[in-house]
């Protein structure tokens, strides 16, 4: 699979960026746990660059993309634009819906009202749009965002990784893995830029590290 | 007196933040490391005054790096600086003997004010 395109981000670009996105994910589940008090264990992130007609194979590699596989999609647009991608590989309902705490409701009631994609829409809301929030913060821009949209693998409304960057053209993918502590849940956190954003994304960063370092 | 400072992320941007924060403020010695098993045997050669320890690392998290450092030197001096800030997080490395928790990016004025503290409990350990 042709992954890195060195020559488009230096190593000093992609070192920048690692730790972007390590600060905008720690950012953004400290979010998430005021909102639903759930502890999540993070990994190292990972930068690749990876041409639009390998993205699905890289995906597949990642994940086993099973029957269950819940994928939240939030795209966002401007200088910076692409699409952040929530995945759940292996969603089971039940441990889901423990995520949010009905000590104060009528809890039977409420998750017959909850359905669990609509837990999943506003975990991926959270975390996406916070992680997001924090990038534009550190490299001094804007963006705006579709609203969040969920896909399932058991649905016809499949979810094609490689239709987020333009055919034949390079996708920045940022990754980073997490399990939320105490469930029996794991995800993978992507966010893909798209080409049109590179001459942007390299100023920026170059930017960022002359304010910095 | 701070004279030896070790740094310990796997980033190299965030151990240059952190070390051009160091430079501007003081004239130390500085070691580095890029995950926890090297800043544990890095921590071991050194014996720094002052260890600035990230969390999320590769081959040996800060968490681990942290008990061991401690159980090395109960009186050592750990600051750690991460991006996760989830209180939990925060709540177990304290509880584990951290001096303090800075949030990345760290400004300057943050580094400052922790060494002054760091120096602070320095002289009192040193009597």
């Amino acid at each position: 699979m042709n992954t890195d395109k060195n020559e488009i981000f230096t190593q000093d670009q992609k070192d920048v960026l690692q730790e972007i996105m390590n600060i905008a994910f720690g950012n953004a589940t400290a979010e998430l746990s005021e909102i639903i008090d759930i502890y999540v264990v993070l990994s190292v992130p990972d930068i690749k660059t990876i041409n639009s007609e390998n993205l699905d194979l890289y995906v597949n590699n990642l994940i086993d993309l099973k029957k269950n596989t819940k994928i939240i999609e939030q795209k966002f647009f401007g200088e910076y634009n692409g699409a952040g991608l929530l995945i759940f590989p292996d969603i089971n309902n039940d441990e889901i819906v423990t995520l949010l705490d009905y000590s104060d409701t009528d809890s039977i009631d409420y998750l017959e009202q909850v359905p669990v994609n609509e837990i999943l829409i506003e975990i991926g809301n959270i975390l996406i749009g916070a992680c997001i929030g924090k990038i534009t913060d550190l490299l001094d821009t804007y963006v705006t965002y579709s609203p969040p949209d969920i896909f399932s693998s058991d649905t016809s409304n499949k979810f094609c990784f490689s239709c987020n960057t333009d055919k034949d053209k390079t996708g920045l993918v940022m990754k980073t893995t997490f399990t939320f502590n105490g469930k029996n849940i794991e995800g993978l956190l992507l966010l893909l830029a798209s080409n049109d954003s590179f001459d942007w994304l390299k100023k920026a960063l170059d930017k960022f590290m002359e304010s910095y370092l | 007196m701070i004279k030896h400072i070790l740094v310990v992320d796997d980033s190299p941007i965030a151990r240059r933040m952190l070390i051009k924060s160091l430079n501007a403020l003081g004239s130390y010695e500085i070691t580095e490391a890029r995950d926890g098993q090297e800043g544990i045997e890095k921590f071991k050669t050194a014996s720094p005054d002052v260890t600035f320890l990230d969390l999320t690392m590769p081959v040996l998290d800060g968490y681990e790096a942290l008990i061991k450092i401690k159980e090395i030197n109960t009186k050592a001096i750990v600051i750690v600086v991460t991006a996760d800030i989830q209180p939990k997080s925060i709540g177990t490395v304290m509880g584990n003997g951290a001096f303090s928790v800075i949030k990345k990016p760290a400004p300057l004025e943050t580094v400052k004010n922790i060494l002054e503290k760091a120096e602070n409990k320095l002289k009192d350990m040193q009597g």
